[in-house]
């Protein structure tokens, strides 16, 4: 190193550039990534392959693999091969944050599919809305955000439980209890669904949050025991679910008189809690592995002989990750198709991605599409019951697809459009985490 | 609120207790008896509770023979770990936390390569899966099993360190190492011994927990910090954690029915810290040498 | 002439040299990430100087120093947050979902970023001086003391998580926009940020440095090594260690400071247990006794789990749990002590003889 007087003003220079200028970088500019014809796509893939969101986010990345060996089969995104880099954010938020700057500013990736949890999409978000790069989220979440650099192919709190909490009162009684873990996503799940309890006439006996990650269900089963509900709302998620199945069954609990109604406890949950436990419960998603139709026939039976398809089964996280890189296949080729291949920013992409429609013949959960102003998803939630063998057998699938609205219990909040939250007051602003 | 459910919440409250005090026993006895903060004490619950994963799943053994043979297998773990590398640290007892700590991520990550980190199960004969109740009590059969355990191992316990000649020879280096060592007491050999003890309760522990819960790799590390508590409130003797985890299990669980389970869990940290200030050697100090 | 390692201005001079060297880093690379990457490490530095002054020089085991580091980021996140708040929208998103139509108190003095900043600062600190005031006047000690950190970095993760509609839960805070201040907006990308964390690490460096070679930091060093004899001789133990334990608290709070300029976000995971065993564990393998190799463990573990992590995968953890532990068992001073010994060698072979004999009459802290 030398330390020419020369350097050291230029530096001193660029400091004062640095506190001269508010906003240092240029959107476009700040990407940096020209892209090249006929050179490779790099896409970036966030999850964790290691710690405690392995389990369904190793699936993650496995499905998106798959997803672009079949897209780059058939010719590829705009008439290039798509690369996926794949980084490791190790279930921990700070390495999620370090691994997003590493794809934006070292990678120089065109997007990033990444998270499954709200906690890994909020630590990241700054980053990638700062560079106004595009994250593909690609599982339910709780709403309320409306950023211009996310695109979701999930289903909101608003869509998800819209059917399961009617079907659930006609078919078992008007009393319910609500059960979630203690964040975020279960308590505004749970405020939606009890917009659905209100208009279908039920009753709710208690609401209970139970820490992330606890085991211990003793008092909330008191506690559900002594306020006989028909059906239990369930968003308890991961590990603690499947001890919630457990020792629901361990005390005494019966599954035709009580059962639980759950957004979460899916193909994954029940193989791990052992059927048995998981027998008879429902579950709203979008999707289910026996959903019969040539799609998802197609789907199953290909990625599960592929080299990805180790982990045995497909999921609803999984086949909404899945449609996740059709959505970006057509976003780009929409893009490319408005401001040509070689200016395409991911902005642009996200730009053009509104009412993208990704068919029966590609997507397995059938005809969704992407909405034109909050970019969510539309689809059909499905309803499923457990059997015996741990697989689900649809009971109810929704006539037509429902529409996402991020702030549907927050209407004094405003309208979530393209350009950013139109408040009551006329004033739109961006980026609303 | 009627009597009933205050007196569902106490029952429920002694089966909290004894899965709290089933967890901090091994951590007890090492802790106790050879002054070893033992980080890795959770991963042993967990490595209880592959074994009996293992056990059922490759070979078949039906649960009930489980629990004692993850005894055998995790105190043989313990005894490898002592032999190898807590025997150099006796004197260090900050760097036996540390290298402990060492230890649980080894293991964590060699379970979990070896598995994999989707979770397993335990599968557990059918009259376990259900409840007895009699009038408006209602606790599951599983808890009454777990609570039978505990108390016949804190039975177990009691007996081999007041009624046995190896009990003495422990209550002797406790006190005095140097001491017992002239009357001819071999105190490497004894802190070996409790520590493979140690190991094999936490491994009993685990085959007890992986039905209750869920296998993971990660599985144990949510019952260490509270286990190290209940160790620390009781002042490391085998009775002050029998009443250290009586009292925190009920207070548990009557926090968590009048407010929620969150809450409940910090209360009770914050009223451990209070307790400690007053009295920082625990409810039932040992007598001996160690500061 | 005695082991070079021990020679005060040598000393100096390593301190110059490495602080030189990050100096040179912005000004001869163009690069983003690097940059943001760096000063990221410079945080979990002064993170490892903190554990090392506490631990290392007062003999204080902290496994909480997430406390002082979650607190001073979650004071900063509140004040940028309230920066990107405006008069007619002055309640953070977060809150409204929440159904909080009015901010609530605890917030209300982060609408200034002056005040924002001190409390940020002063809160964890203050805290560190109220806890470790009531612990070690009881006379806690030791793995005790370790323990009842423990207890309190899960009490706080506890109520962090459970307070959802003031501290935003398990998703944390996430303020949408860079840190402003006095006009200036301080990009975490920039060379600025970098410069930020840079002087931060080096007044902290230098400070602890000082203390360590002053009275106090003899006092603090002898109480390590024997609190009875220190008490005997009528010191205030209590008072020393409290003092200690404080300055950690202080260095780590700013240290969250900065994370979350660097960021933009925390969350309860900045207080998750493993995090703050994790900074044991730069200090441990940098060597606790020396400030500046803690703060070279920080930059040398964690840009190995960077660029290593991804290759390793799985076996990342299991390397890293195996070398803490062979560290632990064989170099109880870690990385920095193999320099000593190296250096010692030396310094024995140009003298011949005598290495007891040092060059002043007074004990020489170990650094």
């Amino acid at each position: 190193m030398d330390f020419t007087r020369r350097k050291l003003l230029k530096t001193a220079g660029l400091a004062s550039a640095a506190l001269a200028a508010p906003h240092l970088w240029i959107p476009g500019e700040a990407w940096g990534a020209a892209l090249k014809k006929g050179e490779p796509l790099k896409v970036g893939l966030l999850f964790s392959l290691t710690g405690a969101l392995a389990v369904p986010e190793e699936d993650s990345t496995l499905v998106l693999q798959y997803a672009f060996d079949e897209i780059n089969k058939a010719g590829g995104v705009g008439g290039v091969p798509v690369e996926p880099v794949i980084v490791d954010a190790k279930s921990d938020f700070n390495v999620y944050s370090e691994k997003t700057k590493e794809l934006i500013l070292r990678e120089k990736v065109t997007a990033i599919f990444g998270c499954y949890t709200s906690a890994s999409r909020k630590a990241i978000l700054p980053t990638v809305m700062q560079r106004d790069h595009l994250l593909y989220y690609p599982t339910c979440y709780e709403g309320a955000e409306c950023t211009q650099n996310t695109i979701c192919t999930g289903p909101l709190a608003n869509q998800h439980s819209k059917d399961l909490i009617p079907f659930m009162v006609q078919n078992f009684g008007k009393k319910v209890f609500f059960v979630g873990s203690n964040y975020v996503w279960p308590k505004e799940s749970n405020k939606n669904a009890k917009i659905w309890l209100q208009q279908a006439g039920g009753e709710l006996l208690g609401e209970e949050y139970i820490p992330l990650g606890s085991s211990e269900f003793g008092p909330v089963l008191n506690k559900i025991r002594d306020a006989k509900p028909n059906f239990i709302f369930s968003t308890v998620v991961g590990a603690s679910d499947i001890a919630f199945h457990k020792q629901f069954k361990q005390e005494g609990f019966k599954v035709d008189s009580m059962p639980i109604a759950s957004l979460t406890t899916g193909e994954i949950e029940t193989r791990a809690m052992g059927a048995e436990f998981g027998a008879g419960h429902f579950l709203s998603a979008p999707y289910f592995q026996t959903l019969d139709n040539p799609t998802n026939q197609k789907f199953v039976e290909g990625f599960l002989k592929s080299k990805y398809g180790k982990n045995g089964t497909t999921h609803y996280n999984m086949e909404e990750t899945y449609l996740s890189a059709y959505v970006f296949k057509a976003g780009f080729e929409k893009a490319a198709a408005a401001v040509g291949f070689e200016n395409v920013t991911p902005r642009a992409i996200r730009d053009n991605s509104g009412g993208i429609r990704i068919e029966d013949n590609v997507s397995p959960e059938g005809l969704v599409w992407i909405d034109e102003n909050n970019f969510n998803t539309w689809l059909k939630p499905k309803i499923g019951q457990c059997q015996a063998d741990g697989t689900f057998k649809v009971v109810k699938a929704a006539s037509e697809q429902v529409a996402p609205d991020p702030y549907s219990i927050y209407p004094d909040a405003g309208v979530c459009t393209k350009e950013g939250l139109k408040a009551p007051d006329g004033k739109v602003r961006k980026s609303v985490i | 609120m009627d009597f009933g459910s205050i007196l569902n919440a106490l029952i429920l409250g002694i089966s909290i207790a004894s899965i709290w005090l089933i967890a901090a026993l091994g951590l007890t006895i090492i802790y106790g008896a050879a002054g070893v903060i033992n980080m890795a004490h959770g991963e042993f619950i967990m490595l209880g509770a592959y074994s009996s994963y293992m056990l059922q799943y490759y070979v078949g053994v039906p649960y009930l023979f489980c629990i004692p043979i993850s005894f055998v297998i995790v105190a043989l773990v313990g005894l490898v770990l002592e032999r190898g590398l807590i025997q150099y640290l006796y004197k260090r007892p900050l760097d036996t936390l540390l290298a402990t700590y060492g230890v649980s991520l080894v293991l964590m990550q060699g379970v979990r390569l070896i598995f994999g980190s989707d979770p397993k199960y335990l599968a557990v004969p059918e009259i376990f899966s259900s409840n007895l109740s009699l009038g408006f009590v209602s606790i599951s059969t599983f808890r009454v099993i777990v609570f039978g355990i505990t108390a016949l191992l804190v039975l177990a316990l009691w007996a081999l360190f007041y009624k046995t000649r190896f009990g003495v020879q422990v209550r002797a280096v406790m006190q005095n190492k140097e001491m017992a060592a002239s009357f001819g007491i071999n105190s490497s050999r004894i802190y070996m011994l409790t520590f493979a003890l140690g190991a094999g309760l936490a491994g009993v522990a685990g085959s007890l927990f992986g039905v209750l819960n869920i296998v993971l790799p990660t599985m144990g590390s949510s019952y260490v910090v509270q286990a190290f508590l209940m160790v620390v409130v009781g002042g490391g003797s085998l009775a002050g954690s029998v009443v250290a985890s009586g009292v925190t299990g009920e207070l548990q669980s009557v926090f968590a029915f009048f407010t929620n389970d969150t809450f409940a869990r910090f209360v009770i940290f914050v009223l451990i810290v209070v307790f400690l200030r007053f009295r920082p050697q625990g409810l039932f100090a040992q007598a001996g040498a160690r500061r | 002439m005695g082991n070079l390692y021990h020679n005060k201005t040598a000393q100096w001079v390593a301190y110059a040299a490495f602080f030189a060297a990050l100096a040179a880093i912005p000004l001869n690379i163009d690069d983003d990430f690097l940059l943001n990457q760096l000063a990221t490490y410079g945080v979990y530095g002064m993170l490892a100087l903190s554990i090392s002054l506490c631990w290392g020089f007062g003999g204080i085991l902290n496994l909480g120093q997430g406390i002082a580091f979650g607190l001073g980021a979650y004071g900063m996140a509140m004040t940028m947050q309230m920066q990107t708040q405006t008069e007619s929208n002055p309640i953070p998103p977060f809150m409204l979902n929440n159904s909080l139509d009015y901010l609530p108190l605890l917030w209300q003095p982060f609408q200034s970023t002056m005040l924002g900043l001190i409390l940020a600062v002063a809160v964890p600190t203050l805290f560190c001086a109220i806890f470790g005031g009531i612990m070690f006047r009881a006379r806690v000690s030791g793995p005790f003391f370790a323990i009842m950190t423990l207890a309190m970095l899960s009490a706080f993760y506890t109520i962090i998580l459970d307070r959802q509609p003031y501290t935003g839960g398990v998703n944390g805070i996430t303020p949408p926009s860079p840190f402003q201040f006095a006009g200036i907006e301080v990009d975490p990308y920039s060379p600025l940020a970098y410069w930020c964390v840079f002087f931060a690490l080096l007044i902290a460096a230098v400070l602890a440095k000082l203390i360590t070679q002053s009275w106090f930091g003899l006092v603090t060093q002898a109480i390590r090594d024997d609190a009875e004899r220190v008490r005997f001789l009528g010191y205030s133990v209590a008072g020393y260690e409290t003092m200690i334990y404080t300055v950690a608290g202080l260095i780590a709070s700013v240290a969250g400071c900065l994370w979350v300029m660097l960021v933009q976000y925390v969350s309860p995971a900045q207080l998750d247990v493993g995090f703050s065993l994790s900074m044991v564990i730069w200090a441990a393998i940098g060597g606790r006794l020396s400030l500046i190799g803690s703060i070279v463990g920080a930059f040398v573990i964690q840009g190995a789990q960077s660029y290593l992590g991804d290759t390793f995968l799985s076996t990342w953890l299991l390397i890293l749990g195996a070398f803490f532990i062979v560290i632990v068992r064989f170099l109880p001073n870690g990385l920095s002590s193999l320099l000593e010994a190296a250096l010692g060698l030396l310094s024995t072979r140009k003298n011949g003889a005598s290495p007891e004999q040092s060059n002043g009459t007074k004990p020489v802290p170990a650094e």
